[in-house]
């Protein structure tokens, strides 16, 4: 088992880590020869979210090397704190002055005491011309092949909608102010690019609404579809302030994000990562909805 | 419904920053608040530990609309007098922090907005430095306070967010719509009301008061921010000037200097602190006090003042014989007023009960 890489983008690697941390303690990570899938899946975790995501390997990193019996893919379990602590260090000093510039990080699989670690080496230069080495390493749990295997994603009905949320950040700063009133909050969307996240309780109902948003068609098939629906037909989700608010920690790495809602059943957020006509990857949260919300 | 009957209130305003910072300012933990409804404005009162209470009188020039639709028609010759102006209301309790996160959805009636109402409080300190320093008197402050004010409130931020609140009446929800621009997203807030509980009325009467000081808000802000949080107690000390010195005149501080005019003594487990304000014109505003006092205060109670006080630009503090603590805060007005605007600014009233000396 073979596996090292320089990691090039190592924000963006920071960011996405930063983007689930908050969801599980631990998670896995899967790289194939293409992809880097970053996986939450935990039952235990509050309101059951979900996370799969898939990740170019060319939009984080370089030179990069992996071999294995399994296909040629590495999957491993990692503490979500460790390995962000890591990226921190390698990529807060990339951009202050007072430590030292890092040259490269370099990834690699090792074995220390026996155990698995991912280290990462970086190495940079000081502000007097001083080499510097700093070593990081995360221990992991590289899993068997048939422990892979029980992976799964979670499987959905077709969507009744996909629509283009608004920027993030926004989004995040209402949920916030909805996360004292409420535990529920209640998604609405239609097809006509309407969108209404609100919660109800006895205090208070409160309805945020954003119009002309745009609705995707993610085929041509179902563009088909859509002229036999009826647009204006609202389709509602109801899932946790508190799941949903997690989500919404992935702001610091979207760039878009796209909303399916399947009535009844769940959420689920496609984010992507990178710009527009470039995509480097996409991280999918699945939410589950709460059926008896009123 | 309000085809039939218009809406007992309603009311908008483009920037709702000024009306947030206000309602902040009386927000104690999680208690609901009383809203009275007048012709001349809102009256939003809570209560905590029926020991303190807090109005905010928030005067309807503030709106940029304001109806009120009276369900007390029959009264229309009381509404003549003032005093049935008063009686002519509408109440109902609403939960504050609600009401408070629902301004604040986007963001944008949040601590930006205190902020600048703080600078804006500076910036008027100073400014009213300069007015006492030349003696052309209030108009030239005034008409110095409306060219000035302007650009701080549009730097405060590029984007206002609008808000129209209605409420229908008795056992309908206060209805808030609020949104920051035409194509942005568009906030719907109906918030329960609940029928009005009888309140504890902490009245002050004037003529049993005692000390009357008026002084900038900063020069007391200040003070109170020195002390420790650890403090349980703040105590009131003031002592009538010297009858040989004219109180009017500020220069002469022979008095001050043996018995304090005005002392702030805060007490906790770890010690205690004094302060004393001098008897000078340019820190006490007016100061009159009739008799000796000494009156102590729960400091957490004090505390809850502070927000307030600080995005206040002036406060008068009073106490009658028996120790009612009274503080007016004014509060700075978003819009450039003239001289004739000045007696509607809105302003934040606290009374709070003294300490009984004799169990402490």
């Amino acid at each position: 088992m073979r596996f090292r890489a320089a990691v090039e983008a190592v924000s963006v690697f920071y960011k996405i880590t930063q983007a689930v941390e908050k969801l599980q303690k631990r998670f896995i990570i899967k790289f194939t020869p293409e992809n880097m899938h970053i996986i939450c899946n935990h039952e235990a975790n509050e309101g059951g979210t979900q996370v799969w995501s898939q990740i170019k390997i060319d939009s984080i990193f370089a030179d990069y090397r992996i071999q294995s019996n399994a296909d040629n893919q590495i999957t491993m379990a990692i503490s979500s704190e460790a390995l962000l602590a890591a990226l921190r260090s390698a990529s807060a000093s990339s951009t202050s002055a007072t430590a030292y510039q890092v040259e490269e990080i370099l990834m690699k699989l090792a074995k220390k005491n026996d155990r698995a670690v991912l280290r990462f080496d970086i190495t940079g230069t000081t502000s007097v011309g001083r080499r510097v080495k700093v070593t990081h390493d995360v221990l992991v749990d590289v899993m068997k092949p048939h422990e892979v295997a029980k992976l799964a994603e979670p499987l959905c009905p077709d969507p009744d909608l996909h629509i283009l949320l608004p920027p993030l950040q926004k989004l995040r700063t209402i949920v916030e102010r909805l996360r004292p009133m409420s535990d529920i909050l209640a998604f609405r969307a239609n097809n006509n690019g309407k969108l209404q996240v609100s919660i109800s309780t006895e205090t208070a109902r409160v309805q945020t609404e954003w119009k002309n948003l745009l609705n995707p068609k993610l085929n041509e098939e179902q563009a088909e579809e859509e002229g036999e629906k009826d647009l204006d037909k609202i389709f509602t989700v109801h899932v946790s302030t508190r799941s949903f608010l997690k989500f919404l920690n992935s702001h610091v790495i979207s760039t878009s994000t796209i909303a399916c809602v399947c009535q009844n059943h769940c959420l689920i957020l496609y984010v992507y990562i990178g710009d527009a006509t470039d995509v480097g990857g996409v991280l999918t949260f699945y939410i589950p909805a709460i059926i008896d919300g009123d | 419904m309000s085809e039939e009957q218009p809406p007992i209130l309603t009311a908008s305003m483009h920037d709702l920053r000024h009306f947030a910072t206000i309602l902040r300012g009386i927000n104690f933990n999680n208690v609901r608040a009383t809203v009275t409804i007048l012709h001349r404005g809102l009256l939003v009162k809570v209560e905590e530990a029926r020991t303190i209470t807090a109005t905010a009188f928030i005067f309807s020039d503030i709106f940029d609309e304001y109806i009120y639709h009276s369900e007390n028609q029959q009264n229309d010759n009381l509404m003549e007098s003032s005093q049935g102006e008063l009686l002519d209301n509408t109440m109902f309790e609403v939960s504050l922090n609600t009401l408070i996160d629902c301004l604040n959805i986007f963001g944008t009636g949040g601590p930006t907005s205190s902020g600048t109402g703080g600078s804006g409080g500076n910036k008027r300190w100073r400014k009213q430095g300069e007015g006492s320093d030349n003696e052309s008197g209030e108009e030239n402050e005034a008409r110095g306070r409306g060219r000035r004010i302007e650009p701080i409130s549009t730097t405060g931020s590029e984007k206002h967010t609008g808000m129209h609140m209605t409420y229908a009446g008795g056992g309908y929800p206060l209805t808030l719509l609020i949104a920051e621009d035409a194509s942005g997203p568009t906030t719907t807030c109906e918030i329960s009301t609940y029928e009005p509980e009888p309140q504890l009325d902490l009245d002050f009467d004037n003529d049993r008061m005692i000390l009357k000081i008026i002084l900038k808000s900063s020069w007391f802000r200040d003070a109170l921010s020195e002390l420790d949080p650890s403090c349980d107690k703040l105590t009131f000390v003031s002592n009538p000037p010297e009858m040989t010195n004219n109180p009017r005149n500020g220069k002469q501080r022979k008095g001050s200097a043996t018995k304090p005019i005005l002392r702030i003594k805060a007490g906790g487990n770890f010690g205690t602190t004094e302060m004393d304000y001098p008897n000078d014109r340019d820190v006490l505003e007016s100061f009159e006090c009739t008799r000796s006092i000494s009156f102590s205060y729960r400091f957490t109670h004090i505390a809850k003042t502070l927000r307030a006080l600080q995005s206040s630009t002036k406060t008068s503090l009073r106490i009658d014989d028996e120790g009612l603590l009274s503080l007016q805060f004014m509060m700075p007005s978003p819009k450039a007023r003239g001289p004739e605007g000045e007696g509607a600014q809105a302003f934040i009233d606290f009374h709070c009960l003294p300490l009984d000396e004799d169990v402490v």
